[in-house]
């Protein structure tokens, strides 16, 4: 009954395998290993995640394709793995960050969205009639408690923080190259340029500002938190994630 | 017109409640008993709307009592009152409010020491020293706040007691005839005849 | 007789010179009978946050229990203590989650936030009963006397007070507009919460 692939404990979620695994949440991760490269490195001063986007024709409209998303001013996140289950995880992540400002005038920390990504992305384990999500996602923000700080969701709702890591088809290739470059003094720049040479490892095709997405946390200076906290307290902070243009990937590209 | 005062003294609380049951200008029964032993170190005083007050003073009776036989040990008088309170408060903003004013007389076997909690239909609830409910109260409050020793002997509160229940059976226009009277200390609960 | 009326009580919170102080009259009553001199309506909250509810005695307690639960759970969760602004903006949102059937308190609260630079600021707010917040620089008032507060507060409070000095002028304003309305007095409490302690006094005042 249990053969490699799970055989007959292969098909339900909420079947136990006897080497106790849920074979479905293996899947899920099977189904990222297939998506686009991502990868994210914690600098001293930022944060950047990038990721390849790939598209299956040349007839493809790329401008509309949003990978790395804007969930709230502090927090970004990317993916590999299903676009589809992504964008709602988007969308939710996006109403969590809304809610818990409705409730405490702030947008929340990273660790705490990170939280309740991780949550939704779990109940999808064990409940019926549904699937896990099939997405491997890099959250990246910045908060006053913590500063920067870097996490990867897996499809069984397990997170875990990251100086720097890589997801998707060429995880493995990547991650080895971060090791040997990274270091705990990096700048956001050197990241920056990190990031982009270890895209590059693996790319398939050629590397332009309209083929990668990155996005960046900056870490805010005394001024800008200050200036935030005008307005008797209800004043908006300056977003500090920010997705950068074509025209600066291009600048980047071009180092 | 029900009228209860409870007051605390050294290492007791002193309970008592009128025994009058009575609708309109018929007094149905002189013998009504409104204080119930929740518990071996725990009196619950009950007035106000005739059936609410019944019913939930034996609605909290039976759950704090549950509370001993699923945990062993009684609530000590301070989470009882908190439960209580929290149980008043919200049927405050329910369908059909209770409306049942109590008077919550403990000794509590941890801290050695004999506490009296004021609670009102709405949920409101203070410590004290010693309290009263009904128009009784208006009488009896001020000749505790010139009387009352928190730490006078088991004597000495009963004749602050009798004072007070004097001056409700001169000044209040429908007297109660009796009271029924209890004790809380160490020992537990039992009856006393004034 | 309005509902925010039946119990009495009046809460003050003023700034002074890297300090707060926070302080409430002790009289709980049923309409104009006093049941008790010693009702506590202002609660920490952490350290460096208090606040004070005045109004309907059992939503003091309610929504004491209400905030405790709800800071506990941010405090695990984030695994760090809540700022007072943030504090202020929880206690607006469960205020207004009741928004057509609300607590009848008005909440005012005092505290020391962390600034960017790892000192602290003195932080008073205050809410009306269905959450709306307002961030005074100089004092906020609420309760049965909150009028008369008002008046004394506008002539006695001056900018950078020193914590002693801060303790005497809110015990003035307190006592002397707890004195003019029926419905607060009977003994007050005074807290002054500087960065790193709280002193807490309880003031003679007239029983009456």
């Amino acid at each position: 009954m249990a053969s490699a692939d799970g055989g007959a404990y292969s098909y339900s979620l909420t079947v136990f395998s006897p080497s106790g695994k849920l074979v479905q949440i293996e899947h899920a991760l099977a189904a990222v290993a297939q998506g686009t490269t991502s990868l994210g490195i914690k600098a001293t001063n930022g944060i950047v995640i990038a990721t390849e986007k790939k598209t299956s024709s040349i007839l493809i409209d790329d401008s509309v394709i949003e990978k790395v998303a804007v969930i709230c001013p502090n927090i970004g996140i990317v993916y590999s793995g299903m676009g589809p289950d992504f964008r709602i995880l988007v969308t939710k992540a996006r109403k969590s960050a809304q809610a818990y400002w409705k409730i405490y005038g702030e947008y929340p920390p990273t660790k705490v969205l990170t939280q309740e990504i991780a949550t939704v992305m779990q109940q999808a384990t064990q409940s019926g009639g549904v699937r896990p999500y099939g997405v491997s996602l890099l959250v990246a923000g910045w908060d006053s408690h913590r500063g920067p700080s870097l996490y990867q969701v897996d499809p069984s709702g397990s997170f875990w923080a990251w100086k720097a890591s890589a997801i998707g088809k060429n995880m493995i290739n990547a991650k080895t190259f971060l090791e040997k470059r990274y270091n705990d003094d990096i700048s956001l720049e050197d990241a920056i340029h990190t990031a982009l040479l270890t895209l590059k490892e693996g790319f398939e095709g050629q590397m332009t500002e309209k083929t990668i997405e990155i996005g960046v946390v900056t870490v805010p200076t005394a001024a800008d938190l200050e200036e935030g906290k005008i307005g008797g307290e209800t004043g908006r902070p300056k977003p500090t994630f920010r997705k950068l243009s074509e025209e600066e990937v291009r600048d980047y590209l071009a180092l | 017109m029900e009228t209860s005062f409870a007051i605390t003294g050294k290492g007791y609380v002193l309970m008592a409640a009128d025994t009058t049951a009575a609708r309109s200008i018929v007094k149905m029964k002189t013998d009504e008993d409104k204080i119930k032993t929740l518990s071996p170190h725990l009196l619950m005083a009950y007035s106000g709307e005739p059936g609410d007050t019944v019913q939930f003073a034996e609605y909290v009776e039976r759950n704090i009592r549950l509370y001993q036989i699923r945990n062993v040990y009684a609530l000590r008088p301070a989470a009882a009152a908190s439960w209580i309170r929290r149980s008043l408060a919200e049927s405050l903003r329910s369908r059909k409010p209770y409306s049942v004013n109590l008077l919550l007389g403990g000794y509590d076997t941890s801290s050695y020491n004999p506490q009296l909690f004021w609670i009102d239909y709405l949920g409101t609830m203070t410590e004290v020293p010693f309290a009263a409910h009904g128009y009784g109260a208006y009488f009896a409050l001020s000749l505790l706040d010139r009387y009352h020793d928190p730490s006078a002997s088991l004597e000495e509160g009963l004749d602050t007691l009798r004072r007070c229940i004097d001056e409700v059976s001169k000044r209040l226009v429908v007297t109660p005839g009796k009271y029924k009277v209890k004790i809380v200390d160490k020992d537990g609960v039992r009856e006393i005849e004034l | 007789m309005s509902i925010m009326d039946h119990n009495g009580g009046s809460v003050i919170a003023m700034v002074g010179k890297d300090c707060v102080a926070i302080a409430s009259d002790l009289r709980l009553g049923d309409r104009a009978l006093s049941i008790s001199s010693n009702f506590q309506r202002i609660f920490p909250i952490t350290d460096r946050i208090y606040v004070g509810l005045p109004g309907l005695g059992t939503d003091v307690a309610t929504l004491r229990e209400r905030f405790r639960f709800r800071v506990n759970m941010y405090t695990i969760k984030e695994e760090r203590e809540i700022e007072p602004e943030t504090f202020a903006h929880l206690v607006s949102s469960t205020l207004y989650e009741h928004r057509f059937g609300p607590y009848f308190i008005e909440p005012v609260m005092a505290g020391m936030s962390k600034t960017p630079s790892g000192g602290y600021k003195p932080f008073i707010a205050a809410t009306d009963l269905i959450g709306c917040l307002n961030f005074a620089k100089d004092f906020v008032v609420a309760g049965t006397a909150s009028s008369k507060l008002y008046g004394v507060a506008e002539g006695l409070w001056e900018p950078d007070l020193e914590p002693e000095d801060l303790f005497e002028t809110i015990s003035q304003t307190l006592l002397n507009a707890a004195d003019r309305d029926a419905f607060s007095g009977w003994g007050a409490i005074v807290h002054i919460i500087t960065k790193d302690k709280i002193i807490t006094r309880t003031l003679k005042g007239r029983m009456d």
